[in-house]
């Protein structure tokens, strides 16, 4: 990243974080929260709450690429990709710190950040690569895609394919990446 | 020759009202129907409904319960469509439009009560799959059934939260500011809604959204016998259970109250869509209809 860039994108980074729309986010992480709680007093399988919230924050970070003022700041030094970066990051440390409340308030066996990075890389993923009108609508849909596919889809081969964001979530963050990587210009 | 000229008078006399609106719901009905969001997850809650069927060795009721839940993704497929043209009104022309917003509102309300109508198919379409199946199993023995069905209360209950959905597909989407941020909010409320095992207890069940009988009622300690109790009761135990004997309870007057309480939901979530003219009588319909399921499911259940 060169000179001007990080400067310009340390400048943007608290008029950027003042654009996000942060209600939306904070009311799903008091929601889950609350359930996670609820699912701790009760002493039920939290499991599918963490996947729950995986995905949900998944598609709330991916979200956060949204961006209005896109086409008015597409004349500063700064690519698009780096902006998306900026955003990601700032939405980002949210979602893991809420991530790991709820690890902490539940004893689900999932454990990791594995699966919310690997979701949301699928989802940037797609956002990068789909028809820029509907692009981030696109890319906030597929955790939620993923995690419906794999409630829907009876146990066996393509099951195991589509769970692949829980079962080998570290895989899937390195290819995702390496889709955004590749539509890194886009 | 004067310069002069006279408008013509105008010969055409106003639309009426009502005209007006029929034809706004006629279009946004078109608009929600095109959608095809609540069509791909009307697939896959039919799926999901397909597969549930008793297997030998489940835990006793699982297919029973495994009925209601799967109607999780419809709901949010619902909600989305629905939340969609309110997250239009939201738009800055939309003040300056010749229609009142409360019109516009009704008719976008009107326009959505085809997916009532699809639920009630799919309440239909489970009411035949459990009878196709041959009634699904609930208890262990010796309180046991293989031939249990949803009654129709428990069924109405998909009417019930269609009305909920749409509800809160409205009240999202008019009260986000943007409509990318609807996805995961509607997908972690009714997905969430969906574990009903967090909402199993008999003091949390009144406040289920998806409500899934049985109701599991503590009757007895391990040490218990069984057959001690009465010969109607459906009952599980060890290794099911945390060691004594509960009672699988299903009740249609705790289902016909739910229903009570998902409307009295429904009208509240409306009243967070509805414009400022009658967003009052709304909320007070919801809360009173609200507090009345509530506390008389509180009331039915043992």
């Amino acid at each position: 990243m060169s000179g001007p860039s990080t400067l310009v994108l340390a400048r943007a980074a608290v008029p950027t974080a003042r654009a996000v729309r942060w209600a939306p986010g904070a009311s799903l992480a008091i929601l889950l929260l609350a359930v996670a709680a609820l699912s701790r007093s009760t002493q039920r399988p939290a499991d599918i709450v963490l996947a729950i919230a995986a995905a949900s924050l998944a598609a709330a970070v991916v979200s956060g690429l949204h961006d209005p003022a896109a086409a008015l700041l597409s004349a500063v030094p700064v690519s698009a990709m780096q902006r998306r970066m900026l955003r990601l990051a700032l939405l980002g440390v949210p979602a893991l710190t809420v991530w790991w409340l709820l690890e902490a308030l539940t004893t689900a066996t999932l454990s990791g950040p594995g699966p919310l990075l690997a979701l949301t890389a699928c989802g940037v993923a797609v956002a990068l690569w789909a028809p820029p009108r509907r692009a981030v609508l696109l890319g906030a849909s597929t955790p939620v895609a993923l995690f419906v596919a794999h409630q829907a889809v009876p146990a066996g081969t393509v099951s195991d394919v589509v769970a692949r964001w829980q079962s080998d979530p570290w895989w899937v963050l390195a290819g995702a990446i390496l889709i955004c990587v590749a539509g890194r210009h886009r | 020759m004067s310069a002069t000229t006279v408008s013509r008078p105008d010969a055409t006399p106003p639309v009426p009202a009502h005209r007006v609106e029929r034809a706004l719901v006629g279009a946004e009905a078109r608009r929600m129907l095109r959608n095809p969001v609540p069509w791909v997850c009307l697939a896959l809650t039919t799926w999901m409904t397909w597969t549930v069927q008793p297997e030998p060795g489940e835990w006793p009721g699982s297919s029973y319960e495994g009925m209601m839940p799967a109607v999780a993704p419809l709901l949010l497929g619902i909600s989305i469509a629905v939340a969609v043209p309110f997250h239009r009104a939201r738009h800055d022309v939309s003040p300056a439009a010749p229609v009142p917003e409360v019109t516009r509102t009704r008719a976008r309300l009107v326009a959505a009560l085809p997916f009532v109508v699809v639920a009630a198919a799919h309440a239909a379409f489970v009411a035949w799959r459990e009878r196709d199946l041959g009634g699904l199993w609930l208890g262990m023995e010796p309180g046991r059934t293989t031939e249990a069905l949803h009654s129709g209360a428990e069924l109405s209950q998909y009417v019930a939260l269609a009305l909920v959905a749409i509800a809160l597909g409205a009240a999202v989407g008019r009260r986000t500011s943007r409509l990318v941020a609807v996805v995961p909010v509607l997908f972690v409320l009714w997905f969430v809604a969906s574990t009903y095992w967090l909402f199993g207890a008999p003091g949390v069940t009144p406040f289920s959204v998806i409500q899934v009988q049985p109701v599991h009622l503590a009757v007895g300690p391990a040490t218990a016998d069984p057959l001690s109790f009465p010969s109607d009761w459906l009952l599980v135990g060890a290794p099911h259970t945390d060691g004594g004997w509960e009672r699988q309870w299903v009740s249609e007057s705790l289902a016909w109250w739910h229903d009570v309480w998902l409307l009295g939901l429904a009208a509240l979530l409306l009243g967070a869509a509805w414009p400022r003219r009658g967003r009052g009588t709304l909320l007070a319909a919801g809360a009173v209809l609200a507090v009345a399921g509530v506390t008389a499911q509180v009331w039915v259940i043992p």
